[in-house]
C-alpha cells in the first residue's frame, strides 16, 4: 500500500504513517517543498514495514490508526531503531500523548496544527538525532538574556550571575540537553530527582516555578520555559 | 333475602345468578324455607344456576391453637364467676329471699357475657341454674327438687340468663369490632400519611411493604411487571416462595386477570401467599403478595377487606407517583428538546459563517488566482486561517459542553501553582492577545492548589477569550489571584461595557450572548463550560460589574487543608 514519490534526493527521508487521506494530501506537497523525501503508509503494519525497509531519518505517526494502536507502532519501532518519531494526536488526549512520549516518541503535534509547528518539531528532532550521534560539544547555552556556562556550572541573566540550587541547575541542564523537545513530567522527575519521585509532579512544578522566577522576566508569561498542559515542559529558543 | 338478590339483579341487568347448594341441615330448610327455592321462583327471566358449594373444612387442630386457649380460659372464667356468685349467695342466703339470690347469678352471667363472650356465658347460665338448685333449693346439696314449682323458676332463670348473655355478648362483639375498625382505620391512615411525605415509586412501595407487613404480621412483596408484562419481585420479600415458579404463576395470573388469588381464596388456594392486584385507573400496576404467619389469617372477610383497602391505597399512591414522574420527565423532555433546537439553530449558524468564509475565500483563490495581486491573496489566506481557527474553537467548546453534560468529564486533580496555569493559558492564546495591555498580579506566597491543570487552563482561556470578544481593542485585562479565608480567589477583569443589570448570573446560561452578539462571535457556551469546570472542582464562579467600569469574573476554589511538602534544597 505504500506510495512512494521520488523527490529531491538530498533531503532527509520521512515515513508518514497516517490513514486520513486529507492529512496526507496537504502534508505531502508541504514536506516535499521543504526538501524532505516522503514515504507514505496508511496503516501501522505498513508503517513498521516501511520504516524497516526505507531506513528513514524521521517518522511522523498518527496515533489513531485503524489497524493497531499508535503506541504499539512506537514500541515495535523502538525495538530496533532510535529514529525520531513525531506523533500527531487530537486535542484532549493528554494521556495518549504522555503514553506515546513515555513509550519513546520524541515529540507531538496536536491536530489541528500549523505546518510551521510540525516543521519546527521535525527540525528539533533531526538535530537531536544528529547530536546524539556526535557528542555534544557546546559548553555554553544561550537563549534570550539567559546564558548558561555548562563547563563552569554558572548561569547569567542579562550578564548578572544568578544563583541556582543544585536541583534547579540539574532541571535546567536536563531541559537544555533536550532543548526544543517536550519532556514529560515523568521523564523530568526520573532524570532530575530519580525514579522514586516519578509521580511527585508537584516537586517538578514548584521547582519549575522557582526556575522561572529566577530566569524569566515575567514568570507568569514565560517565554522560554514553557508548560505543555497536562504533559510536561519544553525549553524553546524563540 | 331472595327478594333483594332478584331486585339487585334486575337493577344491574344481570342475566344469570349462580348460587351454592344449601349445606345446612334439612330441618332448617323446612322450618325457615330455602333461599334457593325462593330465588328460583322469583327470578322470572333470569337464569339461576345451582352449584355444589364446597363445605369449608374445619381448621386443623394445630392452626387454631390461640382462639381455643382463649375459649378454655373463658369457660374456666365462667365457672369461676359462678362459683363466686354461689359464695356471695351463700352469705346472703340466711337474710334474703331466694329470688334475690337469682339476681346475684344473673349479675354473674352478665359479667361473664361481657368479659368472655357467648359460649362461656351460656355455660355460666347453665351452671348458675345448676348451682342454685344444688345449694339453695330444698332439699339442699342435691339436684333433686322438692317443690315442682321450682322447675318454672329454673326455666325462667335459664331463659333470662341466656337472653342476657346473648345480648351482652353482642354488645361486646360490636364494641370489639368498633375497636378493630378504629385500629384498621388508624393503620390505613398511618400508611397514607407516610405516602404523602414519600416521593418515588420505589420508596412508596417500601413504605407499603413495611406497613402491610406490620399490620398483618406477614411477609410482603410487591411484584412489578417488566416491559413485556412479566412480573418480577420489585420490593419486599415473601421469604421462601420467591423463586417458586408456581407461586410466580399465581402472581402472573392475578396481574393478568385483575383478581385476587392464592392462599385463602377460591382461586389457586394452594399457594403459599395471597396475591392481590394493585389496580389503578389505567389497569393493574403490579401485584401485592402477602404471606401471613398463620395460614388462616385471611379467612375472616374483614381481614381480607382491610388488606384490599391497603392494596387499594397503595395502588392509588403508586399511580399518583408514576403520573407525577411521567409529568416531570415530559417537562424535562420538552426542556431538553428546546435546548437541542436552540443548540442546533445556534450551532448551524455559527458553523456556517466560518465555513462560508473559508469556502468563499478558497474558491476565489482557486478561480481568480491570476487576477488577484499578492496582498489580496494574502488577505484571503489570512481569512481562511482565522476562520478555521474559529471553527476549531467552536468545535472544542461543543465537545467540552457535551462532555460536561454527559458527565464524561473527569477531573484529574494534581498539585499546581496557579502561576503555571495562568502562564499556559496566556501562551495558548498567544497571538490573539495581540497588543492588549495585560497585567497579572499573583500573590507571592500562593500555595499549591489541587486542580486539573488542563481544565482550569481552559477556564482561563474561555474567560480571556470572552474579554477579547466583548471589550474594545486596546482596553486592559487584569488577572489577580490571592488567598482569602482559606480559599483561592482568582479574578479575570476587563474594562469593557460590563453586563446589563440582572445579567450577572444569566451570563453563565447556555447560549447567553452579550450585547455585542449578532456579529456571531460565539455560541454562548464558553462561560457555561467555565462554570461547569469550576463547580466540578468544588468551587464557584460569579460575574460582577466593576465599580469603576468593566466586568470581573471571580473564581473561588477550595484549598486543601494540607498541601504536600516539597523539600527545597539550598545548595
Amino acid at each position: 500500500m505504500a506510495e512512494a514519490r521520488l523527490p529531491e534526493p538530498t533531503g532527509p527521508m520521512v515515513v508518514l504513517i497516517e490513514d486520513e487521506p486529507q492529512i496526507r494530501r496537504f502534508l505531502r506537497p508541504t514536506l516535499i517543498s521543504q526538501g524532505y523525501r516522503i514515504v507514505e503508509a496508511v496503516s501501522g503494519e505498513d508503517g513498521v514495514t516501511q520504516a524497516a525497509t526505507r531506513q528513514p531519518e524521521i517518522v511522523i505517526l498518527d496515533l489513531g490508526l485503524p489497524d493497531m494502536d499508535g503506541l504499539e507502532v512506537i514500541r515495535r519501532l523502538r525495538e530496533w531503531t532510535a529514529v525520531p518519531i513525531i506523533v500527531l494526536s487530537a486535542r484532549g488526549q493528554e494521556r495518549d500523548k504522555i503514553a506515546a512520549l513515555d513509550a519513546g516518541a520524541d515529540d507531538y503535534v496536536a491536530k489541528p496544527f500549523a505546518v510551521g509547528e510540525l516543521l519546527a518539531r521535525m527540525r528539533v528532532a533531526l538535530r537531536h538525532a544528529a547530536q546524539s550521534a556526535r557528542e555534544p560539544t557546546d559548553s555554553t547555552f544561550a537563549v534570550g538574556d539567559i546564558r548558561v556556562d555548562l563547563g563552569r556550572r554558572r548561569v547569567f541573566v542579562s550578564d548578572a550571575e544568578v544563583h541556582l540550587t543544585r536541583t534547579e541547575y540539574k532541571l535546567l541542564t536536563t531541559l537544555i540537553r533536550h532543548v526544543g523537545k517536550v519532556l514529560t513530567h515523568r521523564q523530568l522527575l526520573q532524570e532530575v530527582w530519580g525514579p522514586p519521585y516519578a509521580d511527585q509532579t508537584h516537586y517538578l512544578r514548584v521547582y519549575m516555578g522557582q526556575l522561572r522566577h529566577k530566569l524569566e522576566v515575567e514568570p507568569a508569561r514565560p517565554r522560554f520555559l514553557l508548560t505543555e498542559p497536562g504533559v510536561g515542559y519544553r525549553l524553546v529558543t524563540e | 333475602m331472595a327478594d333483594e338478590v332478584v331486585a339487585y339483579a334486575r337493577d344491574k341487568n344481570v342475566s344469570k345468578i349462580v348460587v351454592g347448594k344449601p349445606a345446612g341441615p334439612r330441618w332448617r330448610e323446612v322450618l325457615f324455607g330455602s333461599v334457593v327455592n325462593e330465588l328460583v321462583r322469583k327470578s322470572g327471566d333470569i337464569d339461576v344456576h345451582v352449584i355444589t358449594g364446597e363445605r369449608e373444612t374445619p381448621p386443623p387442630a394445630g392452626s387454631g391453637a390461640r382462639p381455643r386457649a382463649a375459649d378454655w380460659s373463658g369457660h374456666a372464667g365462667a365457672a369461676g364467676v359462678v362459683a363466686s356468685c354461689t359464695g356471695a349467695a351463700w352469705l346472703m342466703f340466711p337474710y334474703f329471699a331466694l329470688s334475690n339470690l337469682i339476681m346475684v347469678y344473673l349479675l354473674g352471667v352478665v359479667l361473664v357475657a361481657t368479659r368472655f363472650g357467648r359460649g362461656p356465658s351460656i355455660l355460666a347460665s347453665i351452671l348458675s341454674v345448676a348451682a342454685f338448685d344444688f345449694f339453695f333449693v330444698p332439699p339442699y346439696l342435691t339436684f333433686r327438687v322438692a317443690d315442682t314449682q321450682y322447675v318454672v323458676t329454673f326455666a325462667v332463670m335459664l331463659v333470662v340468663a341466656l337472653v342476657i348473655s346473648t345480648l351482652a355478648a353482642r354488645v361486646r362483639r360490636q364494641a370489639e369490632s368498633a375497636r378493630e375498625r378504629e385500629r384498621r382505620t388508624a393503620a390505613l391512615y398511618a400508611m397514607s400519611r407516610e405516602f404523602a411525605s414519600t416521593r418515588g415509586v420505589g420508596d412508596l412501595l417500601g413504605v407499603a411493604v413495611r406497613h402491610i407487613g406490620e399490620v398483618f404480621a406477614s411477609q410482603v412483596g410487591v411484584f412489578l411487571p417488566d416491559a413485556g408484562g412479566h412480573l418480577g419481585l420489585g420490593v419486599g420479600s415473601l421469604g421462601r416462595p420467591d423463586d417458586d415458579t408456581s407461586e410466580h404463576g399465581v402472581g402472573q395470573w392475578v396481574y393478568e386477570h385483575g383478581q385476587m388469588a392464592g392462599l385463602g381464596t377460591a382461586t389457586l388456594p394452594g399457594a403459599h401467599a395471597l396475591y392481590l392486584p394493585l389496580a389503578a385507573s389505567r389497569g393493574p400496576l403490579g401485584v401485592l403478595g402477602v404471606r401471613p404467619g398463620i395460614r388462616r389469617a385471611f379467612a375472616a372477610p374483614d381481614q381480607l377487606h382491610l388488606l384490599e383497602a391497603f392494596a387499594g391505597q397503595t395502588a392509588l399512591a403508586v399511580e399518583r407517583a408514576t403520573l407525577a414522574e411521567q409529568a416531570e420527565q415530559a417537562q424535562l423532555r420538552v426542556e431538553s428538546e428546546r435546548l437541542r433546537s436552540t443548540l442546533l439553530s445556534s450551532v448551524s449558524h455559527d458553523l456556517r459563517t466560518p465555513l462560508a468564509t473559508i469556502t468563499g475565500a478558497a474558491s476565489s483563490l482557486l478561480d481568480g488566482a491570476d487576477q488577484l495581486d499578492a496582498p489580496a491573496r494574502r488577505e484571503l489566506l489570512q481569512a481562511i486561517h482565522e476562520e478555521a481557527d474559529r471553527l476549531n474553537r467552536l468545535v472544542n467548546n461543543l465537545l467540552d459542553m457535551t462532555r460536561l453534560e454527559s458527565g464524561a468529564l473527569q477531573v484529574r486533580k494534581e498539585w499546581h501553582p496557579l502561576e503555571e496555569i495562568v502562564g499556559a493559558a496566556l501562551a495558548r492564546l498567544g497571538g490573539r492577545l495581540g497588543d492588549r495591555p495585560l497585567t497579572t498580579r499573583l500573590a507571592a506566597d500562593l500555595p499549591l492548589v489541587p486542580l486539573d491543570g488542563v481544565l482550569m487552563e481552559q477556564v482561563l482561556i474561555n474567560l480571556l477569550d470572552n474579554a477579547l470578544k466583548y471589550t474594545p481593542p486596546g482596553s486592559s485585562i487584569d488577572i489577580v489571584a490571592g488567598v482569602d479565608d482559606g480559599q483561592m480567589r482568582l479574578e479575570v477583569a476587563d474594562r469593557g461595557p460590563g453586563l446589563p443589570p440582572g445579567d450577572e448570573s444569566r451570563v453563565f446560561d447556555k447560549f447567553y450572548r452579550g450585547r455585542l452578539a449578532g456579529t456571531g462571535r460565539g455560541v454562548g457556551l464558553g462561560l457555561t463550560i467555565c462554570r461547569g469546570i469550576v463547580e466540578a472542582h468544588g468551587g464557584h464562579i460569579r460575574a460582577e460589574n466593576r465599580p469603576d467600569g468593566g466586568l470581573a469574573f471571580h473564581i473561588v476554589l477550595p484549598l486543601a487543608d494540607k498541601p504536600p511538602e516539597v523539600r527545597i534544597d539550598d545548595g
